[in-house]
């Protein structure tokens, strides 16, 4: 039984990191909070689902036109974003929360709020792990989430344009002082961000329900893991990802099914009570 | 959210009839005399009943958001106070007079808790943590079966009490008119206090922390002891404005009174009108909602309640300061 | 461009006038929208209005009990109407929220001034519209409400077509007659019924001398089961009873397999007996178990030929089998009519007192059960059947008088299907 919920929570985990991914990046160059995240992460999926459905295009095809839809719709994010004046945090946590509501209605009056479910039979299939069953889905999960995580690190520490924003994660007016153009690293933390919002969506719309009001659950999530890892620390958020989907399946088996949701919230509460600054990361001026 | 340099910052309420006085008294006016107005319709007089607990909440809200906070999660209030009176009045009988006010004081109780994790956080922070807050009550309440009824909510709550004033039999139940008076004089007296509040010491310590705080703590104001405080009030007046609604609506369940949408409309009629004013979150209710349940809904049935995210969007690029609190800065 | 909000550049006086008048037009704007749009009813239609969930996530169901009232509607309406007057449906949608269900209840009988009120699904929509339904005096027939309180709530307007205990009581039957299973799990969704579904199941195993192993809530629409799946199969869990919706269906069985658990038997009382289950689980649906009011082919002894005209109407309104939800919504539409029709065959006025009156006295016998309602509104003859899907086909298991054929129990493991 242990192996089991290990390995659930492990893949499940994975996917949290792969969905918070993409707010903590936007987080962590330009300091906007965005509470819309979930919903774009939702409205990804159900670009997949639409094409899938609707015009029978593979389920591999999807993620490029959903990374696509989602560059044009975080481009027009960042323009708004960019209008905002100090404080700029709280000031993008309204603006987000305004936005959210407005995508939530869009995809509301779109797609109507019926749950939709990718469905593709191949990942159902599970295969004989030790003592262990796992499905091609769970592991699809696992081994796309490295994927993407051992790119990212490629691209962060190991090229110019990671340096660069790496800089700017650390500290936005030395970075500035040093000769980057610390708005061209935002339009570029938006376009990662939306690449990896648009990667994680068609995975969310194949193992999830779609719904228009699931995006707060993400939102909820990507933030529990941004700021428990801290800000610019990639370790963090693998670790947060993990100890996350491991906390929700430990709770199902010890205290029921029904306090699942309160696991998230309750991590928040205590990170932000204790260590606003996350558990591995350092203190932010 | 504005740095505000002049000194001479007023709410609206100068010295003789200000033409804001006199706009407000007209629109109070009108709001009295609504019923009679709209004699042969039910619809429209409850569609403003619900837009006068709005503006209710949204002004208990605004008690909070003077000290500069933002608070997502206050549905966390308005929920535990609908179930505490609900509860207390099905199950230990008391009565309503009774059952609301100690309504409010649990949630306040809520709140200081809330204040306890969550003062020495800030801006941001402070704004997700309460965003977290509202799961705590609402999976409690959903979960402790033998006291909430859980999912199942509470059924058939019972109503106002019917008064006998002199000749007057005022039922509260099938009077559409009853209930929205009962209301409105909830509002009236909720706006008064308000009013009081802003001008009195305790605001202008409010407004001192939310513009430099660091200069304020310098004067000797204790920012965390002032802000909690200011929490405590919001939360009391948001927890009675629950469990009106409880009353009111004689149905609640954990998924309705804790939901996003009691959270995010006070927040949002407040930000729109205009944070730093007294009437501002109360005329952006009595607008905004009227509007979305007259014109939007009908035209776009399934997703109408974009207009929340949309006004809200347009106060933050555009009128930081509300709508009327834009009006109010150039009376100065 | 838009500094005319900040208003920064207009003259003091005038800015003072133009903020009054904005004010009081607003509000007089409103109200004059409203008198424009006021309805005012055509004196040759009986309207009934129907609250259902059309979208959000019990959209599929609601849609189901909208496409069911219609038959009935239409059905009548091809018949002459009622009392020569034909019947208007006006349809809202409630987006499985209770406070719109709140409002739109409010919208039909204050605005639209319905006659009466039907539809709903799920008691925490049909709760509040009950409410108002008592508050206006309309009496309203709900569809699809199970929660024991709602009757129970001296409510003399609110009627329902369905039952809780007659959901209970061939649950328990079969569970403590025929499989009698050592560990048994009472999964159930966090709504009123399918909370109350357990809690009741669980008693009535209890006075039999079955106990439950394990209870859990989960919110419907859960992504993943595989943490307890696994608590359960720690628990050596033998037969599961999952209170869920069709959606929570699909996902627990898909991961059952997927983790290779063969429970002996899964029963789900809502959900399971429908046909587009069955297509999109395929093989994987077989041997699950579920309960029936009505399905093509299993019906109310005595009225073969009204539920043939029932289906075939459907198919030919929309272009597809019938099931049992659709039949929930036929069914309480048909009792608001048959009133409406007693009321003026009786030379009454239509009102929802004397539509309300009708109700109590009604006695009507349909596919679904032979309609009569008792003193709280519950009805007097709901009865489900236990059905078990055999070769992607429901088969009648238990009680042995409706029977058509046996259980296999327990159900065959994953891998040797």
């Amino acid at each position: 039984m242990w192996t089991t919920v290990l390995v659930s929570g492990i893949s499940m985990g994975s996917f949290y990191i792969l969905i918070a991914l993409g707010f903590a990046l936007i987080f962590g160059v330009t300091r906007y909070f965005n509470l819309a995240h979930g919903e774009l992460v939702v409205l990804a999926g159900y670009v997949a689902y639409w094409l899938w459905n609707v015009y029978a295009l593979s389920f591999v095809l999807t993620f490029p036109v959903a990374i696509l839809v989602l560059f044009l719709i975080c481009l027009g994010l960042k323009r708004l974003f960019a209008r905002l004046t100090e404080p700029l945090e709280l000031n993008s946590i309204v603006l987000s929360f305004g936005i959210a509501i407005v995508i939530q209605n869009s995809m509301l009056f779109l797609f109507s709020g019926n749950y939709r479910l990718i469905r593709i039979p191949s990942l159902n299939k599970s295969f004989h792990f030790h003592e262990v069953y796992m499905s091609y889905g769970q592991l699809t999960l696992l081994v796309l989430s490295l994927i993407v995580i051992f790119l990212l690190y490629i691209l962060m520490y190991r090229t110019y344009l990671g340096k660069a924003l790496r800089a700017t994660i650390q500290n936005k007016e030395a970075a500035a002082l040093a000769g980057i153009n610390v708005t061209i690293m935002g339009t570029f933390a938006f376009c990662l961000g939306a690449v990896l919002i648009g990667l994680a969506g068609p995975l969310y719309g194949c193992t999830h329900y779609l719904y228009p009001s699931t995006g707060h659950e993400v939102t909820l999530l990507a933030i529990t893991i941004t700021i428990f890892a801290g800000v610019g620390r990639l370790s963090g958020i693998i670790l947060a990802g993990w100890i996350l989907g491991l906390a929700e399946a430990f709770t199902v088996i010890l205290c029921g099914s029904s306090w699942r949701e309160m696991v998230t919230a309750l991590l928040l509460l205590i990170l932000l009570a204790f260590k606003p600054y996350g558990i591995l990361g350092n203190r932010e001026s | 959210m504005i740095n505000i340099k002049t000194k001479n910052f007023r709410y609206g309420f100068n010295k003789g009839l200000s033409p804001d006085k006199v706009s407000l008294l007209m629109g109070l006016f009108l709001l009295l005399l609504l019923p009679l107005l709209v004699r042969q319709n039910d619809y429209i007089l409850q569609v403003f009943t619900h837009a006068l607990l709005l503006a209710t909440l949204a002004l208990a809200w605004n008690i909070l958001g003077l000290s500069g906070s933002i608070s997502l999660g206050h549905a966390a209030f308005f929920g535990s106070g609908a179930y505490a009176s609900a509860l207390l009045s099905l199950d230990l009988g008391l009565s309503l007079w009774i059952t609301i006010p100690l309504a409010g004081f649990i949630a306040a109780g809520l709140g200081f808790i809330m204040g306890l994790i969550c003062m020495r956080l800030r801006g941001a922070y402070f704004a997700l943590a309460t965003l977290a807050f509202i799961e705590i009550p609402r999976v409690i309440t959903d979960n402790w079966d033998e006291v909430t009824r859980g999912s199942l909510g509470l059924v058939g709550l019972p109503g106002f009490p019917s008064l006998n004033l002199g000749t007057w039999h005022i039922d509260f139940y099938s009077s559409f008119t009853a209930s929205y008076y009962l209301v409105f004089i909830y509002f009236l007296l909720l706006l008064g206090l308000v009013g009081f509040i802003f001008r009195s010491n305790l605001g202008l310590a409010l407004q001192a922390i939310r513009e430099e705080e660091i200069a304020s703590q310098a004067v000797g104001i204790r920012a965390n002891s002032f802000r909690l405080f200011s929490m405590l009030l919001s939360a009391f007046f948001t927890g009675v404005s629950g469990a009106c609604y409880a009353h009111l609506v004689r149905y609640i369940n954990p998924g309705l009174v804790f939901g996003l949408h009691f959270s995010a409309i006070p927040m949002i009629f407040a930000i729109c009108g205009g944070r730093f004013t007294i009437i501002g979150p109360a005329l952006a209710a009595l607008i905004i909602y009227p509007l979305d349940q007259f014109i939007f809904h009908p035209l776009i049935p399934t997703g109408h309640e974009f207009l929340y995210g949309a006004v809200l969007i347009f106060a933050v690029l555009f009128m930081p300061a509300g709508f009327w609190g834009s009006i109010q800065r150039t009376t100065n | 461009m838009f500094e005319i909000f900040t208003m920064k550049k207009l003259p003091k006086s005038r800015r003072n006038f133009f903020l009054s008048f904005i004010r009081c037009f607003c509000i007089i704007f409103c109200l004059s929208i409203l008198a424009f749009r006021s309805n005012t009813s055509s004196a040759a239609t009986i309207k009934i209005g129907e609250i259902n969930p059309l979208s959000g996530g019990l959209a599929k169901n609601g849609i189901e009990i909208h496409q069911g009232i219609e038959v009935a509607v239409a059905e009548a309406n091809e018949a002459g109407g009622i009392g020569g007057n034909q019947l208007e449906l006006i349809s809202r949608d409630d987006q499985s929220r209770p406070d719109v269900a709140i409002s739109r209840a409010e919208e039909l009988c204050s605005w639209q001034k319905v006659a009466a009120l039907t539809g709903g699904y799920v008691d925490s929509l049909v709760g509040p519209i009950a409410a108002v339904a008592k508050k206006y005096r309309i009496p309203y027939v709900a569809s699809a409400s199970l929660q024991k309180e709602l009757a129970q709530c001296k409510n003399p307007f609110f009627f329902r077509v369905s039952r809780l205990q007659d959901f209970v009581e061939p649950l328990c039957g079969i569970l403590t007659q025929r499989f009698k299973p050592q560990h048994l799990a009472i999964l159930h969704a966090a709504t009123p019924g399918s909370s109350e579904l357990a809690r009741d199941l669980e008693r009535c195993l209890k006075t039999h001398g079955l106990n439950v192993k394990l209870i859990e809530k989960f919110r419907p629409g859960t992504p993943n089961f595989t943490p307890l799946i696994a608590k359960m199969a720690g628990m050596n869990i033998d037969v599961i009873v999952s209170g869920g919706f069709t959606p929570d269906h699909i996902l627990l069985v898909r991961q059952l397999k997927e983790n290779r658990i063969s429970p002996k038997a899964f029963i789900g009382p809502f959900g399971i007996a429908y046909e587009s289950f069955i297509k999109t689980m395929g093989k994987d649906a077989d041997y699950l178990y579920s309960t029936c009011a009505w399905n093509p082919g299993i019906t109310e002894p005595g009225t073969e030929a009204a539920s043939i005209a029932f289906i075939q109407r459907f198919v030919r309104m929309f272009k597809q089998q019938p099931n049992t939800t659709n039949m929930h919504g036929y069914t309480s539409a048909r009792a608001l009519i048959a009133a409406m029709q007693a009321v003026l065959h009786n030379g009454l006025p239509l009102t929802g007192d004397n539509i309300r009156m009708a109700l109590t006295k009604l006695d009507l016998v349909l596919p679904m059960e032979h309609l009569a309602f008792d003193k709280t509104g519950d009805p007097l003859h709901y009865k489900h059947v236990v059905v078990q899907i055999q070769k992607e086909k429901l088969v009648v298991v238990y009680p042995s008088d409706r029977a058509s054929g046996q259980p296999v129990y327990p159900m065959p493991p994953w891998d040797q299907r």
